[in-house]
Parts: structure tokens; C-alpha cells; sequence
């Protein structure tokens, strides 16, 4: 390992130079660059001996060649939407593409835009949030991000203000083994309110390797998902972080059924007294896809609420990967933390690892954790089939069962019912609508 | 319509039925008794066709069709219902939905089009009816969270709905208190005619008061020990099953 770490860093210090060497950028912006770089240069690429990655392959992605990202060329039309009205932005290769993109107007002092163009216009505030969240400091992937990164969304919601039009940030990535590493940085001032939907999407093969930073001010109330729809052949490695403050509320749900390997690692920070958050993850896997997550939940302050509800249902070879901790800090009296991970089995060769761990430093807490993993109820499957139904369809009407259990949670009616179809023709079932 | 010739089944390598031989006509309800154990549901799941019940002599044959070769989708599809001892519950799928699916699934099989919105809203309407279920339990999940009364009636009330032709009835009455059993057995006694034929199994007499049947039936150790007219109920009821269960000689003596 120590032979080979150094020869791999070759390639990122000559692109890390070139990179830095094209910046017109605030210098405390350049600074975040290179200390993260270090920050990566110490940290290495990981390997399997480390224990948050003993079961993320990375070999496949560690023998591209990446490229820098380039501009391309995208039709609107292959772009989704969410079928109602929205402000959105659309990145093609982690670049912001204004002519796919409109943001409606907007209340005093509140941001919707391009990162980058933001610098320019916002600088300040940028440079007082940017990269300022604990967590993720030993996940190399942020690291990078925080390095290499170009554009993203920038979004700011003064206090008390609610934003009732959903904001769609999707990200399209034209393949060609580009490495792309898209910034989004939110903050929701006191009493804010946005929902949020970040859709990654493509063709091709490339690296998406995403960073989110989530702040919640105090009694903030934030609907995030992320939905992970990339080409079979794509790698992402992303990482969301978030701190939320007194009373503030954060859903955040999050769809994966794209992707040969996708990873994401996501730490909150209940940092304020009644700070409640729902994490709701589904994940699709078929083939060779491994659908990853990594979850720490830091309860730092009394009376918070965490509930954690992740679901996979693997077909072929898939595998999911589900590594959630609990963490209670002595402080943190009074909380109530709930995980629970479930996983639907459609084949013999799919595999789960599921390694849900509770760390409860605090008294008088009430926490919980259930893992389970199985394949339909053939009780189930063989009353469906006495009225008639053919197995592949009593299947299918199971298997929705169990995945729309999460989509349930998505109080986003036009991206749960978008969802729904996906599903629903994941599953070749007909259209499922009424139940 | 259903001929049942010298069948032998096991379970998990235990033999279960040693030699049934039953013939039901169109028409015809037949009451199957027995003791606990003595095979009842085992005939009902082998009839539908459920894994891991292995026929290991004998046959059965539906309107002349080897109904053994067929699975079970294709057994409803050609009429054949089974009413659960144990009905499942399916969380997630809703009870019309449900419903919906099994009747467009049993007209595909015909080669008839899906059914149409109205008609199949005014079929339930008039089936719910017939078994007094309330509308609610349709957008709930198939039989989660339902009483025992409730699942049962949700079982007549699917067989209602999908109007097989020979419909298999597994201790349909258990557990049901006498309101809901008069409603479960007016709900059956509706549905008979000259063309359908009914598998009644029973633990008890109590229910063929209601649905009464032209034979009964006594199931001991996997064989019918005797057959008769619906007196033999009755005497059942009086005498119970200690007559045959004691051992399988002194059963075969009394037939
Ligand atoms: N799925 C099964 N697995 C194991 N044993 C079974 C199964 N089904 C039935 N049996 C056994 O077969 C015998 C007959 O059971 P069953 O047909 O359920 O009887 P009945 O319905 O008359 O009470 C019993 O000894 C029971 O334990
Ligand atoms: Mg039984």
C-alpha cells in the first residue's frame, strides 16, 4: 500500500496544479482548495482494509483514466422535469447551463443561482459557509470535491422565509470517464423553508463525486431528495453533510437506482435542542450495481428525533451496502433514534451487508435498530397465484409493496408519482395507481 | 367436474393422504370432516397446487383437464378457489387493487379484455354487499391487520367477486362468531347454482346448519373413512371423531 499510494496520487497533484493554475477565485476560496487537497494527499485513496470500505470495489473506477470535465451539448428534451412549476438548474458535466435553466422570481435577499457565478456576487457569505460543516473529514471523495470543484448550486432562504415552488437541481453527465465534482451548498436561515430535488442523471460512463452542504437555522424546515438515476455504468461517490439547528426539521430522501457502484456518505449534525430528521433511502439494484450508503447521525443536544428507514430489493448480482451509526452524545438527554434497514432479496446471488451500530453515550434515550433481510413470502406469493394472478406479476406486486412503503414518505406528490413509474416499470408492472 | 382417483400426498416426506377418492359433480356441495390433523387442508392445498405438497400416486382431474400439471394461477384461471384456513396477509397491496388485478389476470386467460372501470366498481359494490363488508376494507391492505371474522369474510367475499366454478372452502367457519358465520354461509348459499360445485371442510356441524350439503364426508389419517348424506353431520356432531381416530383399522371397520 505505502509502495503504491504515492504513484496514485501522481496523476491528481499534476491535475490538482493544472486545475489551480486556471483559478481566478477569492483567495480564501483558493486556501479551502489546497487544504483539502492535503487533507486528500493524507488520507489516500481508499482501500479495502479500511473498514468504511471493505465493501466498496473501487478497483473498477481506480483503473480509468479520468478526464477533466468538458462542455457538451444537451437536448432540453432529455432532460426530466417534475411536471410542475419549479426553479431549476441544470448542470451538464458540473457546469451550470443557463439555457436549460430558469429560476422564477424570488423574495428579497433569497439566492438561487450557480455557484460559481456566485462568487462573484455573494463572496462573503459563500466564503463564510463553504466547507465549514464537520463530518466526512476522512472520506477522500470530499476531500476531493472540495479540491476540484467548479460549479454547483448556491442557495440562500433569509430568515423566515418560505419558498413554496420546488427547487430542481439536476445534474447531467455526458460520460467520456470525466470526473465531475458538483458543489451545492444551501443555507436556510432561521425559520426558512425550501424543498429541494437533486437529480443526478446520464449517460456513459464517468465519476460523479457530488458534495452537498445542508444548513438549518433555527425552527428551518427542509424537504431534501436526492435522486440517483445514472447510466449503469457511472460511479458515484457522493457526500452530503448537515447541521441543523434548534427546532429545525430535515427530510432527506434518498433514491438510488442507477450507477454500477454508488456510494454516498451522509453525516447530520443535530446540533440545536428539538432538531428532528427523517432519512428515507430506497434502493434498486440489479445486474452488478452496488447501491452503498454510510450514515452517521450525531445527536449532540437534548430531545431531538432521528428516524432512519433504508430499503433495498436487489435482483441479480446486486449488492447494497447499508453502514448506519447512532451516535448519543453524554449531552444529549431525552433523544429518540430510530433506524431501520430493510432489504428484499430477488435473487440468490444478490448480497447485502448491513452493519447498523447504535452509540449511545447519554442516559434516559430511547433508540432503536432493526436489520433484516429476506426474500418474498412465498405464503404471500402463492395466494396472489390462487386467484389467478401469474407469478411473475404476484412478484412484481409484491416487490412494489414493499419499495412503495418508502416512496409513501415523499410528501412531493409530482416526484413520488414519477417515482412510482419508475418503479412500477422497473417492475414491468401496469400502471399501479390507486393503491 | 372435479375427480379426485387414489391420491397420495406427502409433506416433507410424511404421507399425508393415503388413497382419496372423491367425485363432485356440477351442482353438488360436499362436506369434508375430520379431526384435527387428519389432512383437510392438506386436499385443499394439493388441490390448488401449492410448492411442497408432492402427489405421489393418484390423480385429479378438473372438467376432464389433468389439473395436477397445472399451476396454480392456471387452476383459478380455470375456476378453481380456494378459501384459506389461514388467509395471508399482503401489506402494501391494496384489497381493490388487488382484486382488480386477479379479475383482469382470470380475463386475460379467457381472451377477454380488461374489465371496464364501472362495471368492475359495480360488481364489488353488489358483492360487498352479499357478505356485509364495509367499504373501508377495500383500500386497506389485503387482510393486514383484519379480525379473523373479517379475513374470512374477505375470502367469500374475493370468491364473490371472481365467481369460480368449484370453489374449495377451508374451515371457513373457524373462528367466527354465529352472527358472522350466517353471513359467511349466506354469502356461499348465494352463489350456488346448478353449474358450481363446492369442497366444504369443516371441523365442526355448526356450519352445515346454514350451508347444507348433499354429502359429508369423514377425513381420518389422510383416507376417507366414510361418506354419507348431511345426517352423518348430525351423528358426527354426537359421537364424535373418537369412532375413527382411534386407530386406523377400527376407522375402516366403521365405513
Ligand atoms: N406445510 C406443512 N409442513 C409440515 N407439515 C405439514 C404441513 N401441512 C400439513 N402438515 C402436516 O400434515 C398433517 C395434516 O395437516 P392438515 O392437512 O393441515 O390437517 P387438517 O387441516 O385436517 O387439520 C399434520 O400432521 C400436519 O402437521
Ligand atoms: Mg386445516
Amino acid at each position: 500500500m505505502t509502495a503504491i499510494a504515492p504513484l496514485f496520487l501522481d496523476p491528481y497533484r499534476l491535475a490538482f496544479a493544472t486545475f489551480m493554475a486556471e483559478r481566478r477565485e477569492p483567495e480564501a476560496i483558493s486556501r479551502l482548495r489546497h487544504a483539502a487537497f492535503a487533507r486528500f494527499e493524507t488520507l489516500g485513496w481508499p482501500t479495502r482494509r479500511q473498514d468504511a470500505w471493505r465493501f466498496t470495489d473501487l478497483a473498477a473506477l481506480q483503473a480509468l483514466n479520468l478526464q477533466q470535465p468538458s462542455d457538451a451539448r444537451i437536448d432540453a428534451a432529455a432532460l426530466p422535469t417534475l411536471e410542475t412549476l419549479t426553479h431549476r438548474l441544470v448542470f451538464v458535466n458540473g457546469r451550470l447551463a443557463l439555457a436549460l435553466s430558469q429560476v422564477r422570481a424570488l423574495p428579497e435577499q433569497t439566492t438561487i443561482a450557480g455557484l460559481a457565478q456566485s462568487l462573484s456576487t455573494h463572496s462573503p457569505r459563500i466564503e463564510s459557509v463553504l466547507d465549514s460543516l464537520p463530518g466526512l473529514q476522512s472520506h477522500p471523495f470530499s476531500a476531493l470535491n472540495t479540491a476540484f470543484w467548479e460549479d454547483g448550486a448556491f442557495i440562500y432562504i433569509p430568515r423566515g422565509t418560505v419558498i413554496e415552488e420546488p427547487i430542481h437541481l439536476l445534474f447531467y453527465a455526458t460520460g467520456g470517464d470525466m470526473a465531475v465534482y458538483p458543489r451545492l451548498l444551501l443555507a436556510l436561515a432561521d425559520g426558512a423553508q425550501a424543498t429541494v430535488v437533486v437529480e443526478y442523471r446520464g449517460q456513459g460512463r464517468s465519476l460523479n463525486a457530488p458534495l452537498a452542504e445542508l444548513h438549518l437555522g433555527d425552527n428551518a424546515t427542509l424537504h431534501y431528495h436526492q435522486v440517483q438515476e445514472e447510466s449503469p455504468q457511472a460511479f458515484h461517490l457522493g457526500g452530503i453533510r448537515v447541521r441543523q439547528s434548534r427546532a429545525s426539521q430535515a427530510q432527506l430522501h434518498l433514491f438510488s437506482s442507477g450507477g454500477q457502484l454508488a456510494r454516498t456518505d451522509l453525516e447530520v449534525l443535530l446540533d440545536g435542542e428539538q432538531a428532528g430528521c427523517l432519512i428515507n433511502g430506497l434502493t434498486l439494484g440489479q445486474e452488478n450495481q452496488t447501491g452503498d450508503y454510510h450514515l452517521r447521525i450525531e445527536h449532540a443536544q437534548p430531545h431531538g428525533t432521528s428516524e432512519q428507514v433504508f430499503k433495498s430489493v436487489l435482483d441479480g448480482q446486486a449488492r447494497a451496502v447499508f453502514d448506519g451509526l447512532i451516535h448519543v452524545r453524554q449531552y444529549a438527554r431525552k433523544t429518540d433514534a430510530r433506524q431501520t434497514n430493510r432489504n428484499l432479496l430477488l435473487s440468490r446471488q444478490a448480497q447485502v451487508h448491513a452493519n447498523p451500530r447504535l452509540e449511545i453515550l447519554a442516559d434516559d434515550v430511547k433508540c432503536g435498530h432493526g436489520s433484516s433481510t429476506g426474500f418474498l413470502d412465498p405464503d404471500a406469493e402463492f395466494y396472489l397465484r390462487t386467484r389467478g394472478i401469474p407469478w411473475s406479476q404476484a412478484r412484481a406486486l409484491l416487490v412494489h409493496a414493499f419499495a412503495n412503503d418508502s416512496l409513501s414518505r415523499i410528501a412531493l406528490t409530482p416526484l413520488r408519482e414519477r417515482l412510482g413509474r419508475v418503479l412500477a416499470t422497473r417492475l414491468a408492472l401496469d400502471s399501479i395507481e390507486g393503491n | 367436474m372435479l375427480e379426485i382417483r387414489n391420491l397420495y400426498a406427502t409433506v416433507e416426506g410424511r404421507e399425508i393422504l393415503n388413497g382419496i377418492d372423491l367425485i363432485i359433480r356440477p351442482g353438488e356441495t360436499h362436506a369434508i370432516m375430520g379431526p384435527n390433523g387428519s389432512g383437510k387442508s392438506t386436499l385443499a392445498n394439493v388441490i390448488a397446487g401449492r410448492e411442497g405438497y408432492v402427489v405421489t400416486g393418484g390423480e385429479i382431474r378438473f372438467d376432464g383437464k389433468n389439473l395436477l400439471e397445472m399451476d396454480p394461477e392456471t387452476r383459478a384461471c380455470e375456476g378453481v378457489f380456494l378459501a384459506f384456513q389461514y388467509p395471508v396477509e399482503i401489506p402494501g397491496v391494496a384489497n381493490l387493487y388487488f382484486l382488480k388485478a386477479a379479475v383482469n389476470a382470470v380475463r386475460k386467460y379467457r381472451g377477454e379484455s380488461p374489465v371496464d372501470a364501472m362495471d368492475f366498481w359495480d360488481l364489488v359494490h353488489e358483492r360487498m354487499e352479499l357478505v356485509k363488508m364495509d367499504e373501508s376494507m377495500l383500500k386497506r391492505s389485503v387482510n393486514e391487520g383484519f379480525s379473523g371474522g373479517e379475513k374470512k369474510r374477505n375470502e367469500v367475499f374475493q370468491m364473490a367477486v371472481l365467481q369460480p366454478r368449484f370453489a374449495v372452502m377451508d374451515e371457513t367457519d373457524s373462528g367466527l362468531d354465529i352472527d358472522a358465520l350466517k353471513v359467511v354461509a349466506d354469502g356461499v348459499n348465494a352463489l350456488r347454482n346448478p353449474e358450481r360445485g363446492f369442497l366444504v371442510i369443516t371441523h365442526y356441524q355448526r356450519l352445515l346448519d346454514y350451508i347444507v350439503p348433499d354429502y359429508v364426508h369423514v377425513l381420518v389419517n389422510g383416507r376417507i373413512a366414510r361418506s354419507g348424506g348431511k345426517e352423518l353431520a348430525l351423528e358426527l356432531e354426537q359421537q364424535g371423531y373418537a369412532l375413527y381416530n382411534e386407530e386406523p383399522g377400527r376407522a375402516r371397520r366403521a365405513a
